[in-house]
């Protein structure tokens, strides 16, 4: 079993390692897209120093409050997307019949399709992470608690990716309702969670479970509760048993293809 | 020795039906309608370990979903199956160490990676010592004469190249069953033999079982002893090479050139296939005419030159596609 698990990890980081080295082909390319990412978030800051010069308190966020939620969603983002960026492309892989390659291999299928493909700008959102909790609350001990909840939070979103992705096993353009769920996710995660009352605030912790990668780490970061951290690592714990649940399930309906298709 | 077992194997695909145009669209949002395809239907048959067999059909007929569903690709609808006493549904990893996949028109390999470091990941996706990696790829780089491109990235490889290197890739854990579906799609004829011999000598030397699917005659012809053909997901012929040979040799292509024109029409057992002048073309079924009787047709003297062969492979196939009838 140990060994196993080994095995798997060793596989599973050579083949980060691949996806990164093939992003690389191009220096140029890949240098851009992680500055230009980096750019692309800082560009927010100035939206939300504008708004807080009109009001000192959004939704029971001051400003360095939301600077945070931003670092904390980019790196959560970040790091999802470095080493499991396939788990937001099922629907098109499970469409097109593009699994095949990795059932024919002995390890397992799931952690082998969504760790085939990484995006190189995820590494300027993981940058920008960091660069904010520098900045806005630098310490060794806020370093590792983001470090925590930012692997904690990428997890829940992986396996929630995987999750809505699967339903393309079942439903035909299964696509655009599992892209409209990871959108919700995203752009829920840059805004205070205190605007959001009612119904929207228990969807947040349920359908589009952003109050579980977001918000409630950034509670963590801010000031540290034991309880909320054991939550987030319980919810980790169900996303990822229900991912591999439902990715499974759905596999018994995969039905291939037969496209020309080459892995680049 | 069985190492492939198939009985009653049946996979249906349910497919949505919908009418022509933007009014048809709406309709399906609204009441969507399916129809079950069946792909594979209940076919059983069983290969020997150390056989090379030919598994062919025309385009959906079937072949491919079968090759899915024997390396745990695909899970069945019905039916029980059996690879090298293994359950490719039930124990699909373990299965995945003993067998070795090829499909020619999907790549597994990583293209910006050379071969070289392509063989090595995939040694480690089937838990191989670092040391015995190096060994399989040096031993496997002088059969398939790798030498010149082992450390080129594969996007830079000619497709004959690269489709050797995806055998090599397949071949890394030394499997027992090798799964090959279409291997010699798009290579020259000299890449193809290339391909073909390397295949011979992989079963010669380490018994490795061949299960190849091609629409490439020559693939089978050099390759098989055994052919079995579907079509509509249905077994038409299971048979060696050798009977379906003498079974459908018995029309024979005779080419004549003549001095003056001969009339065949009429003749029971002669059909024209060409008439250009004086040069003809004709099928001789030998069991309503023999050879000699339909040469007797012919003034000796009227002949420039003949020549009689047997009816090509490929059409023997083309027929048995048309008439789609059981033999086995």
């Amino acid at each position: 079993m140990l060994t196993a698990a080994k095995q798997q990890t060793k596989v599973l980081f050579l083949s980060v390692k691949y996806n990164i080295m093939r992003e690389m082909t191009n220096h140029v390319t890949f240098l851009m897209n992680i500055i230009f990412m980096v750019l692309n978030n800082a560009t927010f800051i100035v939206q939300w120093l504008l708004l807080f010069q009109l009001k000192s308190d959004i939704g029971g966020y001051v400003l360095s409050d939301v600077l945070i939620l931003w670092g904390l969603a980019a790196s959560t983002f970040g790091i999802s997307h470095i080493f499991f960026s396939q788990a937001f492309k099922l629907p098109y892989l499970i469409m097109n019949g593009k699994l095949d390659s990795f059932l024919v291999q002995p390890k397992n299928v799931l952690l082998a399709v969504i760790s085939s493909g990484t995006n190189t700008s995820a590494i300027g959102d993981l940058i920008y992470g960091y660069i904010i909790i520098l900045i806005f609350r630098f310490s060794l001990y806020n370093l590792l608690i983001f470090t925590l909840v930012s692997i904690l939070g990428s997890i829940i979103l992986t396996a929630f990716g995987v999750i809505v992705g699967s339903l393309s096993f079942w439903i035909i353009r299964g696509d655009i309702l599992s892209q409209n769920l990871i959108s919700a996710v995203i752009n829920f995660a840059t805004y205070p969670e205190g605007i959001f009352k009612g119904v929207v605030r228990l969807t947040l912790y349920t359908v589009v479970p952003v109050g579980l990668i977001n918000y409630l780490p950034l509670q963590i970061v801010l000031n540290f509760n034991f309880t909320s951290l054991l939550i987030i690592i319980g919810a980790a714990i169900i996303f990822v048993a229900l991912a591999f649940l439902v990715f499974y399930r759905g596999l018994r309906r995969y039905s291939s293809g037969n496209l020309m298709i080459s892995r680049i | 020795m069985v190492a492939i077992n198939v009985k009653n194997l049946t996979k249906k695909y349910r497919v949505k039906v919908k009418e022509k145009g933007l009014t048809g669209s709406m309709k399906s949002i609204i009441h969507p309608k399916y129809k079950e395809i069946t792909a594979v239907d209940n076919i059983s048959f069983s290969v020997k370990k150390g056989e090379i067999i030919a598994f062919i059909g025309p385009n959906g007929a079937g072949k491919s979903t079968t090759i899915k569903m024997l390396t745990g690709i695909l899970y069945p609808d019905k039916g029980d199956i059996s690879v090298l006493d293994i359950s490719p549904t039930q124990r699909r990893k373990k299965l995945a160490y003993k067998i070795g996949t090829v499909f020619g028109q999907k790549e597994q390999l990583w293209t910006h990676l050379t071969p070289y470091d392509n063989f090595k990941f995939f040694g480690a996706i089937y838990d191989i010592a670092d040391s015995d990696v190096e060994k399989q790829i040096e031993k496997l780089t002088a059969i398939f004469e790798l030498d010149d491109f082992i450390n080129t990235p594969v996007r830079n490889l000619s497709l004959g190249q690269r489709i050797r290197c995806e055998i090599v890739a397949s071949l890394i854990h030394e499997p027992e069953i090798l799964f090959l579906d279409e291997p010699t799609i798009g290579l020259d004829p000299v890449v193809k033999e290339n391909i073909r011999t390397l295949i011979k000598q992989m079963n010669k030397e380490y018994g490795t079982t061949v299960f190849l699917t091609s629409h490439d005659v020559g693939d089978i012809e050099k390759l098989c002893k055994r052919i079995i053909i579907v079509n509509h997901g249905m077994i038409v012929m299971d048979d060696s090479m050798n009977n379906l040979k003498y079974n459908y040799l018995n029309k024979k292509i005779v080419e004549i050139k003549l001095k003056e024109a001969v009339d065949f029409s009429g003749d029971d057992g002669i059909t024209v296939l060409k008439s250009k002048s004086n040069n003809l073309k004709l099928e001789v079924d030998t069991c309503k005419k023999s050879i000699s009787d339909a040469m007797k047709l012919i003034d000796a003297d009227n002949i420039i030159d003949i020549n009689i062969s047997n009816v090509p492979l490929e059409n023997i196939i083309t027929d048995i596609y048309k008439e789609g009838r059981h033999i086995n």
